[in-house]
């Protein structure tokens, strides 16, 4: 009847009764408490959280292989669709699983939120050494250890190799020659574009810069110093601008229903991604197969670079009295070849692992016909080696990231610049460092 | 007598149990949740401590002129989207009603069948009608050399304002229809027999006589477009659209508790727009309860 009030109202009261009521019971023992990995006579169960492809396979091979765990897979919609929105209730409700799955830069928002507990004391140095290093580092905030990280993200071009050999295109290796690439493209087929720039996905332009040399966040002392006007920074900005302005880009979401249209429509003919990039497209684009290759992303002076785009990583919420359980779990399921080979086997999956020894399984799991036998691991190895050390994400990605996607939104219709955007996802920056108490220059 | 009042109490328990569990806590929860904020210190890696505020919150809401663009937004929602609305469900109704009308169970179902669709569902099969290349729509606009982006930033509010009218105009002509077929038939032979003509029994007879309902649905229509979420919300994730993530009242809260962490900031947007909400209605009652006086 009075359809307004309880459409929302009713909505929203009964979720935050949820959370009144879970919150209560969210203190009750456990016998697991002193974070113990059960045994075959009695099993601990965990929770488990998680988005990326293959990884129900993962699970389901663990608990066959495993007694003294039981671990029960839940997935959620992946992070910027809603995994973290269900991740931040949880954590605040107080009944978080006992494992999630946040990727690189949203993990120091969640770590000074504080959402998730140190793991240092089961995941080890031992196990740390198995890491490339610049995942590791990622993972450390503060001197404490907070995630156990999945895969590194090289960045990569993924392209139509079929529709490249017929305009007569050779594949960039510059950003300049993507330009002259991009120009060919549109003028081969009015209706084709090289690629895309991703409105609502941040990370793909902070990736670039970050393969630039930017350092947007850096610590020091108890300062965050925030730098988005460096050289590096603008030069990016500006390239993107450039083509959007063009009309040489698309500027679709990412794997939006316009995007996947107009890449099975040949309207889109590339996408500047990651490695895990590879397996989605596989499973986007079946009618697809054997058409598409991947190279390494285009630098600046033609020297390997690359910036990390997404990447997966394991964490335990503060709640959990698991913790034990839950890194031993995350730990086989990034540093055990039977853990990569169950994820990549399911064919859906093309992620490359943070773990170097890793590497070789991955490749051979891979099921190479989508890119007509390409060895793409190998690209994901030099991306890999490629990737530039020294790029921190700061403490509020949330509120960086979502000024500017909000921005972004704007370019389409000319309401805004690149360069004016990051500018404005600065300034928001500075402040809600300011409001929650941080030292904060920039 | 105590049987009575035992009875009473048996009928109207459950009623105040669920009362206060969904209502009552969870709104002194929101309020509560509004005066404290997160504060850290150094890098922030050592975690966060709650503090109370006051309403510091509050001011931070109203400071912010993100927050406060979601007001005109939705102010600029209602002045197009109101008329429209309520001026098409009369229209439909009072044709329905006019012995003109045939099939008038057809239509009647015809035109409800939308509202049978939930509101997610009709925002996302709307996101396909909207996208350019998927999109017979669009395309048929196209070769009739209209070129409207509806993701364009002129463009998003008639789209919403087009899926909301898709979702609520039949709902909004069955309640007109049934308060006109409420009317006393015996006022309306009266007004044929003096010669009035079907335009003039519709405007001065009809119309008067459901003024009631029709205060009722624009008041139900003020407080639901004060929620607008789910459309806009899919328009923002689906699209690279001109819809950002904090472009309604109830976006902004959305977006502060699971994009920014900020559950002190959200508890005092909501209960901002719920105050609006309340002073909205207040206002419209009273301003038909006036009217109605007069009459």
């Amino acid at each position: 009847m009075n359809r307004s009030w309880s459409r929302t109202t009713l909505s929203i009261a009964g979720a935050v009764t949820a959370l009144a009521v879970v919150t209560a019971c969210g203190g009750s023992g456990d016998d697991s408490a002193d974070g113990g990995t059960g045994t075959a006579a009695k099993p601990v169960t965990i929770t488990f959280w998680g988005w990326a492809k293959g990884t129900k396979e993962v699970v389901d091979a663990f608990n066959a292989s495993h007694k003294n765990i039981r671990v029960k897979f839940e997935e959620t919609p992946s992070g910027n669709a809603g995994g973290y929105a269900k991740i931040s209730n949880a954590i605040k409700a107080g009944n978080a699983p006992d494992l999630v799955s946040v990727e690189y830069p949203q993990l120091p928002e969640y770590v000074s939120q504080g959402g998730f507990q140190d793991i240092g004391k089961y995941f080890t140095e031992e196990s740390r050494k198995k890491f490339l290093p610049q995942a590791v580092e990622q993972t450390t905030l503060g001197g404490k250890t907070w995630a156990v990280p999945f895969d590194a993200a090289p960045q990569a071009f993924f392209y139509r190799k079929d529709l490249f050999a017929k305009y007569d295109i050779a594949v960039p290796k510059t950003w300049d020659e993507f330009k002259a690439a991009a120009e060919k493209v549109e003028k081969a087929d009015s209706k084709a574009r090289i690629g895309t720039f991703f409105p609502d996905d941040p990370t793909t332009f902070e990736a670039m810069v970050w393969q630039a040399g930017a350092q947007w966040f850096k610590a020091e002392g108890d300062t965050w110093k925030v730098n988005t006007t460096d050289a590096a920074t603008t030069k990016v900005a500006d390239y993107w601008q450039g083509l959007i302005k063009g009309g040489l880009v698309r500027t679709d979401a990412s794997f939006s229903p316009a995007w996947t249209n107009s890449l099975k429509t040949g309207g889109t003919i590339g996408y500047l991604g990651a490695s895990w990039g590879g397996g989605v497209l596989g499973g986007t684009l079946p009618e697809q197969s054997g058409k598409w290759a991947v190279a390494p992303i285009p630098t600046w002076d033609g020297k390997p670079a690359s910036g990390m785009l997404g990447g997966t990583t394991f964490a335990v919420p503060k709640n959990s009295e698991k913790a034990a359980a839950a890194v031993e779990f995350a730990t086989w399921m990034t540093t055990t070849e039977d853990g990569i080979k169950a994820r990549i086997s399911s064919g859906t999956s093309s992620a490359f692992p943070a773990a170097l020894s890793l590497r070789p399984a991955a490749k051979k799991a891979f099921d190479t016909k989508f890119y007509g036998g390409q060895d793409i691991y190998q690209v994901f190895e030099d991306g890999g080696s490629a990737i530039a050390q020294g790029w921190t994400w700061g403490p509020s990605m949330g509120t960086t990231n979502t000024t500017l996607k909000d921005q972004f939104g704007k370019l389409a219709g000319g309401g805004t610049t690149v360069p004016d955007a990051v500018k404005a996802a600065h300034d928001a920056t500075v402040a809600e460092l300011s409001k929650r108490g941080l030292k904060v220059e920039g | 007598m105590k049987a009575r009042t035992r009875a009473a109490a048996t009928l109207l328990t459950p009623f105040f149990v669920l009362f206060t569990a969904v209502m009552l806590i969870p709104i002194g929860y929101a309020v509560w949740l509004s005066l404290f904020t997160e504060q850290q210190s150094g890098l922030g890696f050592g975690g966060s401590e709650t503090v109370f505020t006051g309403l510091g919150n509050y001011t931070a809401a109203l400071g912010d002129r993100v927050f406060r663009d979601g007001f005109l937004v939705l102010l600029g929602y209602c002045v197009i989207y109101i008329p429209l609305m309520v001026g098409g469900a009369l229209a439909l109704a009072l044709l329905l009603d006019s012995a003109l009308a045939r099939a008038k169970r057809f239509f009647q179902l015809a035109l409800f069948l939308p509202h049978a669709v939930p509101g997610i569902i009709a925002a996302m099969i709307w996101l396909y009608l909207y996208t350019p290349g998927l999109s017979p729509v669009v395309s048929a606009m196209h070769s009739g050399g209209i070129g409207f982006d509806f993701f364009s930033p002129g463009g998003a509010l008639p789209s919403i304002v087009n899926i909301a009218l898709w979702e609520w105009l039949g709902y909004n002509m069955v309640i007109f229809y049934a308060a006109l077929q409420a009317i006393d038939r015996s006022v309306l032979e009266a007004a044929t027999v003096d010669g009035a003509s079907g335009r003039r029994i519709a405007f001065s007879i009809k119309l008067p006589l459901i003024r009631a309902s029709v205060l009722m649905v624009v008041l139900f229509t003020i407080i639901g477009s004060l929620q607008l979420f789910t459309e806009p919300l899919i328009l923002n994730t689906g699209s690279g659209s001109a819809v950002s993530s904090s472009w309604t009242p109830n976006m902004y809260a959305y977006t502060a508790a699971f994009s920014r962490n900020d559950f002190g900031l959200a508890a005092a947007a909501s209960v901002l727009l719920a105050l609006t909400a309340a002073l909205l209605s207040f206002v419209v009652t009273r301003l038909s309860g006036r009217k109605d006086a007069h009459a």
